[in-house]
């Protein structure tokens, strides 16, 4: 299996100036590796820093210290320290984030947000509707939605067009943050089939559940991510527990 | 003392006949001057060349101007021939005869094949004008952009520029509102290629006898005290778009009451009447004693009137004949540098007030002030550095006077930056600062390479102008010539930015605030510049107005392969509409970084502030 991400050592701490300088930790020095066709998953409390490590690797958060190397066709990438118009050419094509909320542009249809995702993968404007609007229909997103505006739609469509719009074409790296916690039992299982679907085309994933159940069906290999350092690696039984019937924390289905 | 008094005071018959019994109305140095003036012209046909209009002994816009230069140029062996409206025998042209023969001891005529200077008010003679012909227009008003122009500075950098988009727009404007040229006398020409000329107010009947003609124009302007010129053989065009012809006025059927000719100009007469304007051609004409047939040749009549070949007005304002196809889209090849960017700003700085770049000490972010402690001065913006490439939006944000729109003014010239360089990649391959080229050249760079759209929409349009009119400006200053070319192109633009057909040829002076903006979008779109620049676009509207304006914005910056810098101060349209941002303290880049991260992680106090204020 390539190494798709490899993170290392990586810091990250935010400075409030607005309380006094406080400072906060989030992260310090994680490592971790992601391979083709691997779904890790992150577990970890509230506050261990699990979206903090997403947004570190897609820089919405600027890591402090440390590296993160996305290996592409042509070569590895340093991502600390990239030049941002590199790294943003990157986001959307190479690396696709999907945020527990939608992000999207006010004001905009759910058709023209993942058409534009499909649009920065490099497709025409027609072959970007062509696949937005298949992208939507796999995600269970009805046609008469695909118009409205994305910010009166309900959170668990939001959350599928998020989803739709990260996945409109499989990306090298896609990194997941509770992508399914808004979703009803039916809805969850389209997107957790789609992840799967992913992951087996080689795409590699890093995820961030609360949903044990979700991990345990998807990941390849868990991480236990506490206090901004990981603790634990392994499977899903291995740093779980094995599973009960029902497993605990946080399970929202 | 005594004596003096005692002696009689001389009378003003006195006075007149020792002026007449001397050399002349004009002494010989005046007359020295009037003529290098009209060296000058006739060295640079079309140019509006300065001299010191002297007092005449006619009123100013009686012909003075003209007198002064026949008076500069005759002699004692020339024949002299005066008219006016084309008549030998008004009174203005009568007493111009007597002064001028007085004074220069010439003979004068009214058969035009006899005089060799002809001064004219309002006419070219009927009769073949030739190398033996000198022919002086008086002149009212000589300047040609006076009336889209007011300022006479601009005037002269305009014809300096040859920037006469202006006047293409006024002629625009025209069709759109009569469907043909209606500017009867006086019609802008294009002299030898360069010069935009005011043809004195003669007929547009004889502004096609102007080109390539064999006699000597001089025109004098006495009050605005021009003297400008048409040397023999030179090339004359009248002002108009390719598609649109140039028309002569003409009366179908009239012929002259007196002479029967259908081939001169005519004018009114009592009793429904027609005759002819050149009195001295139509009586030679009852006489016989003309040659009818090359005058026949010479006569315009290839540009009577025809209603077919008239642009249709109204065309485009109802229902475009071409359905809206943007061509300036993203397959167009935008040149960038070897690293990748179409623009590229290197430490730029302003500084208003004394002192320049020794005035930075003791400013900025970290002093809390931008006003330098040494000098005074005020310092806007100091070592700025970005880049931007094609498809690519960076943002400026910084509260109301951290310099943002300064940079960005310093960007478009309009204002000179303190220090610094800006590179484009279209000029020299990027190896030429912007900041050193001379102010016209860069006015030229505003035409197609980058636009401004700033806050205020009165900053960048003309609100007197139709909205298709304005767009048209910026078209005619690219060098469009075709009519409907510029009315097709024109709605395309206004329907990309949703301003309906209806009121493309409104001015835009009755448009709403949020559709003025959509205007100003339009004409910065117009010429498919590759660099967009936006100052506050949606500041000056109200919410919902500001929520179009911005997804149109959004909508354009996507499917155009431009790059852009956008001004705001507000988070949500940086957010909205760029990639890349820089955040701008007292005149200093405080921190830059991708715009996401810049709001979801802001590293600088000021940053942090801002970002805790846009959150609501």
């Amino acid at each position: 299996m390539t190494p798709v991400l490899t993170v290392r050592n990586l810091h990250k701490a935010f400075t409030l100036h607005t309380i006094d300088g406080r400072r906060v930790v989030s992260l310090e020095g994680v490592d971790l590796d992601v391979a083709t066709g691997e779904h890790v998953a992150i577990a970890g409390p509230n506050g261990a820093g699990k979206s903090s490590l997403l947004r570190c690797i897609h820089r919405t958060y600027l890591p402090d210290s440390g590296s993160i190397v996305l290996n592409r066709a042509d070569g590895p990438v340093q991502l600390v320290g990239l030049p941002d118009r590199a790294m943003a050419r990157l986001r959307g094509r190479d690396i696709c984030y999907v945020s527990q909320f939608l992000e999207a542009p006010p004001r905009t249809g759910a058709l023209e947000v993942v058409a534009e995702a499909a649009r920065r993968r490099g497709l025409e404007p027609d072959e970007a509707r062509t696949a937005a609007a298949a992208s939507l229909r796999r995600l269970g997103i009805e046609e008469a939605l695909w118009d409205v505006d994305c910010g009166v739609l309900s959170g668990g469509e939001r959350q599928r067009i998020n989803l739709a719009a990260g996945t409109v074409r499989p990306p090298r790296l896609l990194l997941l943050d509770e992508p399914v916690s808004a979703l009803d039992p039916e809805n969850r299982e389209l997107a957790l089939n789609l992840v799967k679907s992913l992951t087996s085309e080689g795409v590699a994933v890093l995820a961030v559940f609360h949903d044990l159940d979700a991990i345990r069906r998807l990941a390849t290999r868990v991480l236990r991510l506490d206090g901004g350092e990981i603790t634990a690696e392994g499977t899903a039984d291995e740093v779980l527990g094995t599973a009960p019937e029902r497993a605990g924390t946080g399970a929202s289905s | 003392m005594t004596a003096q008094l005692t002696e009689p005071a001389p009378s003003v018959r006195d006075l007149v006949g020792a002026a007449s019994s001397a050399a002349g109305v004009l002494d010989e140095g005046a007359k020295r001057e009037i003529r290098r003036a009209i060296l000058t012209a006739v060295c640079v046909p079309g140019y509006q060349v300065p001299f010191g209009s002297r007092e005449m002994p006619v009123a100013r816009g009686w012909g003075s101007g003209g007198l002064q230069v026949t008076l500069g140029v005759i002699g004692p062996d020339d024949v002299l021939k005066i008219i006016d409206q084309g008549d030998d025998g008004g009174v203005n042209a009568t007493n111009l005869r007597r002064i001028v023969s007085s004074v220069a001891g010439c003979e004068t005529a009214t058969d035009t094949r006899a005089a060799t200077v002809i001064q004219t008010r309002h006419r070219i003679p009927e009769e073949d004008l030739g190398q033996r012909h000198v022919l002086i227009f008086q002149v009212p008003v000589a300047e040609p952009l006076r009336g889209v122009q007011k300022s006479v500075a601009e005037c002269v950098r305009m014809h300096a520029e040859a920037d006469y988009s202006a006047i293409w727009v006024s002629l625009y404007e025209d069709i759109v509102r009569n469907g043909f040229i209606t500017t009867s006398t006086g019609y802008p020409v294009l002299v030898g290629g360069r010069y935009v000329m005011a043809t004195s107010p003669v007929p547009r009947w004889d502004v096609p006898r102007l080109d390539q003609a064999a006699h000597l124009s001089l025109y004098g302007a006495g009050r605005e005290r021009r003297i400008y010129a048409i040397p023999p053989h030179t090339k004359v065009e009248p002002l108009t778009f390719d598609d649109v012809p140039f028309e002569v006025e003409h009366v179908p059927g009239a012929r002259c009451d007196y002479c029967g000719s259908d081939d001169s100009f005519l004018v009114d007469a009592p009793g429904g009447r027609y005759v002819c304007s050149d009195s001295d051609w139509c009586s030679r004409a009852v006489a016989g004693r003309v040659d009818a047939p090359a005058h026949r040749e010479r006569a315009p009549l290839a540009w009577l009137p025809d209603r077919a070949r008239r642009a249709t007005a109204t065309g485009y304002a109802t229902a475009p004949a071409v359905p809206p196809t943007l061509p300036a889209g993203q397959n167009e090849q935008v040149p960038v540098s070897a690293e990748g960017w179409l623009l590229k700003v290197d430490r730029l700085g302003k500084v208003f007030g004394d002192g320049g770049a020794a005035a930075i000490a003791g400013t900025g972010p970290g002093h809390g002030t931008a006003v330098s402690p040494s000098t005074g001065a005020i310092v806007a913006a100091w070592d700025v550095s970005f880049d931007v490439a094609p498809g690519e939006a960076l943002g400026l944000i910084g509260e109301s006077g951290s310099g943002k729109s300064t940079v960005l003014n310093c960007l478009v010239g309009d204002e000179r930056a303190t220090a610094g360089s800006v590179r484009l990649a279209a000029i020299d391959g990027g190896e030429s600062d912007l900041l050193a080229l001379s102010p016209q050249q860069r006015r030229r760079l505003r035409i197609d390479t980058m636009s401004i759209v700033y806050q205020d929409p009165a900053a960048g349009l003309d609100l007197r102008v139709s909205a298709g009119g304005n767009i048209a400006e910026r078209l005619t200053a690219a060098g469009w010539r075709s009519y409907h070319a510029i009315r097709r192109r024109a709605a395309e633009l206004l329907d990309r930015v949703e301003v309906p057909l209806s009121r493309m040829d409104d001015p835009v002076a009755t448009f709403s605030g949020g559709m003025r903006q959509r205007v100003q979008i339009a004409k910065a779109l117009a010429t498919g510049a590759p660099l967009l620049l936006l100052d506050e676009p949606t500041t000056g509207l109200d919410a919902s107005v500001a929520a179009g304006v911005l997804d149109l914005l959004r909508g354009l910056l996507r499917e155009r392969n431009v790059a852009a810098v956008v001004v705001s101060h507000d988070f949500a349209v940086i957010e909205a509409l760029t990639d890349r941002s820089a955040v701008m303290q007292l005149g200093r880049v405080v921190e830059s970084g991708l715009t996401d991260q810049l709001f979801h992680d802001p590293h600088h106090p000021y940053t942090q502030r801002l970002v805790a204020a846009a959150r609501r």
